[in-house]
């Protein structure tokens, strides 16, 4: 039995639980939107962890889950809480709710894609890049600073530079430009993180377990994951091959943050050098499979059912 | 130079900065949160030669990576004199991306970190007591089942099912890294301890126990930032030890 935790509509949660069914694997939804009908509770002893789930009115052991796929969001921002006060009965189960499962992730023996803490590498980019930095990757010249003089002398030796944000929360990624120096004081309230642009092509890889798949992507904007917002942006994907050195070293790099389901972001320069960017520990990889065709909920499902089906 | 990095109210940071200065651990800088707060430059290069972080305090202090062999890190947040004053709709994002900062810099001090951060708690990384209860049955320590539900029933609060009597005697193991400091600890529950610093990957951790009167221990709580004036003496000495590779 598999555990899909989220919104059933969403994306990459649909296209695995289309997958499970096709392959005929047994699974059920925690339906975020149904938290006023679900529990839980679990208990922990002599290392054993067993405890009951009640979906809309069923009851399934939770030692029956063997794979857990986890795409939640935030439960205060669903359209059920949206205008609850916080101290309610219903936010008070929805809270104790998300975090019954959320502690339950991290000791369950079940496959869980992917726990809490691995995921955290990617709350801070510079933390993570060290970590990707010691699996062999190449990293960018990066400096985290709230000078403003320190980031001119950055810029003049590398010409061009990028700034993004720190944390984990989404950034669009720019261009330090004439227009983004002009308010370059403004850093001196908060460090800020720029980087020195690496020329080349984007690479995503998405590992699974032992499974690699890479897609090309080709775009005319900075930060292609937003091209469709800017003017003129256009952005193809399509599938490609990695030499078999970088796939283990892709491997290599997921299991070392300890997730099973990983979207690498690489760039490979003029001269073939390899740099890794960031690694997405909760990757929206349906955009990729949508262009490509690339059988990446198929690979989640197998690996979540257990065993290569 | 090592480091004490803590809150400023933060007095058992205090004790053993003094501790540790007493034996020779020197040149030693205490560094609050509210020092950190009100740094006046801060430039952290990452790179594939590796991490160079310099920190310019506002008492003229420069705090280099450099020269740092070695912390004591009992940081809890991300310090900053700055951020009260930020637009409401910016606060939240300012404050993560001062905490993913704090994160790289202390995750990328040189030498031995008590204890190096984690993206779950600057000084070690902060668990659940479910997790705990789990990991420390892993580690061969007598622990109570422990009970975590959603139910209206149970108040929506864990449900401890005696992990300890109300009345039970606490005692206090401290671990620093392979030694275990603490009165009377009986050799299982020791090595249970080392077992369980090791599971949890933290050097430096306070476990706490509840003793009957036959002498019975019951793991119940664990935590990365102990009250360190728990192990006297000898936890300045373990201490010692650890920072300097002694």
């Amino acid at each position: 039995m598999v555990l899909l935790c989220g919104i059933p509509s969403e994306s990459p949660l649909a296209m695995v639980a289309a997958q499970l069914r096709r392959l005929g694997v047994p699974h059920v939804f925690f339906n975020q939107r149904h938290v006023a009908r679900t529990d839980m509770w679990f208990t922990v002893s002599r290392g054993h962890v067993t405890g009951r789930l009640n979906l809309d009115g069923r009851t399934y052991r939770l030692e029956d889950f063997r794979g857990v796929y986890t795409r939640l969001m935030d439960d205060r921002a669903l359209p059920e809480m949206r205008d609850e006060p916080e101290d309610s009965e219903k936010s008070r189960h929805s809270h104790a709710l998300h975090d019954t499962l959320m502690q339950w992730c991290e000791v369950t023996p079940a496959r869980v894609v992917n726990r809490t803490a691995p995921m955290g590498s990617n709350s801070s980019k510079p933390y993570q890049a060290q970590l990707i930095r010691k699996h062999g990757f190449s990293i960018p010249e990066t400096l985290i600073t709230n000078d403003p003089e320190l980031v001119r002398q950055f810029l003049s030796r590398h010409q061009q530079l990028i700034y993004k944000s720190i944390s984990g929360i989404r950034s669009i990624v720019e261009t330090l430009d004439e227009s983004a120096l002009a308010r370059l004081g403004h850093i001196r309230w908060c460090p800020t993180q720029f980087q020195e642009y690496i020329p080349g092509k984007n690479l995503r890889v998405h590992t699974i377990d032992s499974r690699v798949f890479a897609t090309a992507v080709v775009s005319n904007v900075t930060d292609y994951r937003y091209a469709h917002l800017q003017k003129g942006g256009e952005t193809e994907l399509s599938a490609t091959e990695l030499s078999e050195q970088l796939v283990q070293r892709c491997l290599r790099l997921s299991q070392g943050l300890g997730l099973s389901f990983a979207g690498i972001d690489l760039k490979v320069t003029p001269d073939e050098r390899v740099y890794c960017l960031e690694v997405n520990p909760s990757p929206a990889f349906s955009y990729y499979e949508s262009n490509t065709g690339q059988p990446i909920a198929e690979a989640v499902a197998r690996f979540l059912s257990g065993h290569w089906v | 130079m090592w480091l004490v990095l803590c809150e400023t109210q933060d007095v058992a940071a205090q004790w053993a900065y003094l501790g540790l200065l007493a034996r020779g651990v020197e040149p030693l800088e205490l560094i609050t949160s509210t020092n950190l707060a009100q740094a006046v430059c801060w430039e952290h290069r990452l790179g594939n030669d590796g991490v160079l972080t310099t920190v310019t305090l506002a008492d003229g202090r420069h705090i280099s990576s450099s020269d740092v062999h070695g912390a004591l890190n009992r940081l809890l947040t991300a310090p900053s004199a700055l951020l009260p004053l930020a637009r409401p709709s910016e606060k939240a994002y300012a404050s993560q991306e001062l905490v993913s900062f704090f994160l790289s810099w202390l995750y990328s001090l040189p030498g031995p970190v008590l204890n190096r951060p984690t993206p779950q708690g600057l000084s070690g990384q902060w668990r659940h007591l479910s997790e705990w209860v789990w990991l420390s049955a892993k580690a061969g320590l007598p622990v109570s089942p422990y009970v975590v539900s959603a139910d209206a029933g149970s108040g929506y609060a864990p449900v401890q099912m005696s992990l300890a009597p109300p009345d039970a005697p606490v005692r206090t193991v401290l671990l620093v890294g392979n030694q275990v400091v603490g009165d009377s600890i009986p050799e299982a529950i020791a090595e249970g301890c080392r077992r369980l610093g090791q599971l949890a990957n933290t050097a430096l951790l306070g476990i706490d126990f509840a003793a009957n009167p036959e002498g019975y221990w019951t793991f119940t709580s664990a935590t990365p930032l102990p009250d360190l004036r728990q192990g006297g003496e000898v936890v300045l000495d373990a201490m010692a030890a650890k920072l300097t590779g002694g």
